[in-house]
C-alpha cells in the first residue's frame, strides 16, 4: 500500500553503524515523510553515505532501529551502468525491482524523459559522458516508483554547468507527493535547490535539522555555523558572533572600522577579508573592490551569537 | 615432408568420401566435447560465481584449488577416475569404465577447474559498484549472478573455449577411462595416438588435420561471439 502524503515512510531511531570496528554513525534520528525531500548534508567523512546505506538495508546496524513503510530503493554514489543501452539499463533495474516485462519499456522511456534523458535511450552506456551517465542513473532510480528513494551524491564528480543542469532537472523530477526522498549532498547550493528539510551531519551525528532557511540562517551550534558558511567572527565580552559573507557589507557610513587583509576575485565580484580589533570578517563586494591594506568601514546585517564557552568547546 | 602432404590429401579423401570409421570417431569426439563442456559449464559457472563473488570462509582456498586444477595432469585424473570406476571400487557399480559416459565424466573433471577458475577471475573484474547497485534496486541473488555473468561474458566465453579445447585435445584420461575402443570410446586425439603407435603416419596426420580443423572452426565461432560481445551487444534487459 502506498503511504499517504505526509505519513512517515522511513523512520530511523538512535541508529548507530560501525565500519571496520569504528562507529561511523552515532545515535542518528531521522524521518522522511511521503511527498517530502530531505537533504542530508555534511562534509566528507561525516557518515552520510553510511547512514543512507543503513537505511537502505545494505549495512547492518550496531544499534537503534529503522522502520520502513513500503519499498525503499537506493541509488548509490557511483553511476555504475551495465554494458548495454541506457534504456536497457533502466529496464534491467525495473526487472530487479520486480516490474512485469510488459511494463518495463514504457516506464523506462518515461523515466528517461522525466529527467531530460530521452535522447540517450538508445545510446550504449559506455559512450555516455559523466553527466549523461548520472542522468541515466537517476532515471532508473525514478523509474522504480519506490515508496522511499535514497540518492547518494547524485551530482558528484560533474563539472559546474553539467551539475547545474542536472540539479535543476532533478529538483523538479524529485517532487512527488507519493514518494519520500532522502538525498545526500555536500554542497549547500544543492541543498537549497532540492530540500524541504535539511539535516546537517557532522562527525557521525545529526547536528541540525530544519528548513534550509533555518538551518543555514540560524544554525543551532558553532560547529554547524562553521560548516554552513559562517566564516566571520567577532569577539564580545561573554559571547562570539559568527557571520556569513552576506551578513557583512562595506559601507562608508558603517559603524565598524576594519583593514583589508586579503582579496580573492570570484565569479560575482571580490571576496574581501577584513581584520577588526574584535576579530575578522568576510564580505563579497562588486569589482573592483577595495585595495589590500585599505581602511574600510563595515556594517553588519545579521549573524548568530553563541556563548563563548560553547564556541571554545567546539 | 612428402608424407605430411600425403597425410593432408588422405584427410581430404577420407572426409570427401565420408569414411565410416572417421565419421564415427568425429561423432564420438564431438559428443565428448559437447557433453563435457556443457557439464563443466553447468557445474563450473556456479562454482566460479561463488568463488569470485561469494563471501564465505574457505573462498581463497577454493580459488587456489580451482587455479591449481587448471594444471591437472590428464593422465593422473584418468588414473584416479579409472581406479574409482574399477569393479569393486567405490564407483564401480556405475559401470562407467570403458564407456563413453565414463570418458565424458573424466573430461568434465578436467574442464571443471578451467571453467570455475576463469569464471571466478572474470566476474571479479566486474565493477563491484554495479552489483551493489543491483542489490540496492532489489535484485535477487540469482539476478545479481546473472548480471555478473552477463557483464563478464567475454571471460566466460574464454572459459568455454578453454573447456572445449581441452575436451578435443585430451588423450590420457580418455585412454585410461575409455580404453580407446574403436567405434565406442575412441576420439580423434586418441585415434591419432593409436595410428602413430602403429606407424600409420598418413592416417595419423589425416586424423590430426581433421581434429585441428574442428577445433579451429568451433574456437573461431566462439571467438567471433566473444569479440562481438566485447564490442557490446545492445540488448534489452534480461
Amino acid at each position: 500500500m502506498t503511504p499517504a502524503a505526509g505519513a512517515p515512510v522511513v523512520r530511523a531511531r538512535g541508529v548507530t553503524v560501525a565500519r571496520g570496528g569504528a562507529e561511523v554513525v552515532r545515535d542518528a534520528d531521522l524521518e522522511v515523510a511521503a511527498g517530502e525531500v530531505v537533504v542530508l548534508l555534511g562534509p566528507n567523512g561525516a557518515g552520510k553515505s553510511t547512514l543512507l546505506a543503513a537505511i537502505a538495508g545494505l549495512l547492518p546496524l550496531a544499534g537503534g532501529t529503522i522502520e520502513r513503510r513500503g519499498r525503499v530503493a537506493a541509488a548509490l554514489q557511483a553511476p555504475a551502468l551495465a554494458n548495454r543501452t541506457a534504456a536497457a539499463n533502466v529496464e534491467a533495474a525495473l526487472a530487479w525491482w520486480g516490474v512485469p516485462r510488459a511494463q518495463r519499456a514504457e516506464r523506462a522511456r518515461a523515466a528517461l524523459r522525466t529527467i531530460g534523458a530521452r535522447g540517450l535511450a538508445d545510446r550504449p552506456a559506455r559512450t555516455l559522458s559523466g553527466g549523461e551517465a548520472r542522468r541515466v542513473h537517476l532515471a532508473r532510480a525514478l523509474a522504480l516508483e519506490a515508496d522511499a528513494l535514497l540518492l547518494d551524491e547524485p551530482f558528484a564528480g560533474l563539472d559546474a554547468p553539467t551539475r547545474a543542469d542536472l540539479l535543476y532537472d532533478a529538483a523538479s523530477a524529485l517532487r512527488d507527493a507519493r514518494r519520500a526522498t532522502l538525498v545526500v549532498v555536500h554542497d549547500r547550493a544543492e541543498a537549497w535547490a532540492l530540500a524541504d528539510r535539511v539535516m546537517v551531519m557532522l562527525d557521525g551525528r545529526i547536528a541540525s535539522s530544519g528548513t534550509p532557511a533555518s538551518v543555514f540562517g540560524d544554525p543551532p551550534s558553532p560547529q554547524v555555523a562553521a560548516f554552513v558558511g559562517f566564516v566571520g567572527r567577532l569577539e564580545e565580552p561573554h559571547a562570539v558572533r559568527l557571520f556569513r559573507p552576506q551578513d557583512v557589507t562595506l559601507d562608508p557610513d558603517g559603524p565598524l572600522r576594519a583593514r583589508v587583509t586579503r582579496l580573492v576575485p570570484t565569479e560575482d565580484g571580490v571576496r574581501v577579508e577584513v581584520a577588526l580589533d574584535a576579530g575578522h570578517l568576510v564580505a563579497l563586494v562588486p569589482v573592483p573592490g577595495p585595495r589590500l591594506g585599505e581602511e574600510v568601514r563595515v556594517r553588519l546585517l545579521g549573524g548568530v551569537r553563541f556563548a563563548r564557552d560553547r564556541v571554545e568547546r567546539a | 615432408m612428402e608424407f605430411i602432404w600425403d597425410g593432408l590429401k588422405q584427410a581430404v579423401d577420407l572426409l570427401a568420401h565420408g569414411d565410416h570409421d572417421i565419421l564415427v570417431v568425429v561423432e564420438t569426439t564431438l559428443q565428448v566435447a559437447f557433453w563435457s563442456t556443457i557439464l563443466a559449464l553447468a557445474l563450473g559457472l556456479p562454482a566460479g560465481l561463488a568463488l569470485g563473488l561469494g563471501r564465505f570462509r574457505g573462498r581463497r582456498v577454493g580459488l587456489a584449488v580451482a587455479n591449481s586444477g587448471m594444471g591437472l595432469p590428464p593422465v593422473v585424473v584418468g588414473l584416479v577416475v579409472a581406479l574409482l570406476l574399477f569393479r569393486g571400487a567405490p564407483l564401480g557399480e556405475l559401470n562407467l569404465l570403458y564407456t563413453l559416459k565414463g570418458v565424458i565424466v573424466a573430461q568434465t573433471l578436467l574442464a571443471l577447474p578451467l571453467v570455475a577458475a576463469l569464471t571466478a577471475a572474470a566476474v571479479q573484474a566486474v565493477p563491484t559498484g554495479l552489483l551493489e547497485q543491483a542489490r540496492a534496486f532489489g535484485a535477487s541473488r540469482a539476478q545479481v549472478a546473472g548480471l555478473a555473468l552477463r557483464e563478464a561474458r567475454v571471460g566466460v566465453l574464454a572459459a568455454t573455449i578453454a573447456a572445449m579445447g581441452s575436451a578435443f585435445a585430451e588423450v590420457g584420461a580418455v585412454v585410461l577411462v575409455g580404453g580407446n575402443i574403436e567405434g565406442e570410446t575412441q576420439t580423434l586425439a586418441s585415434a591419432v595416438l593409436v595410428r602413430v603407435s602403429a606407424g600409420d603416419y598418413g592416417r595419423a596426420i589425416a586424423l590430426g588435420t581433421i581434429l585441428l580443423g574442428l577445433i579451429m572452426i568451433l574456437a573461431a565461432g566462439l571467438t567471433f561471439a566473444q569479440q562481438h560481445e566485447r564490442r557490446g551487444p545492445l540488448g534489452r534487459a534480461s
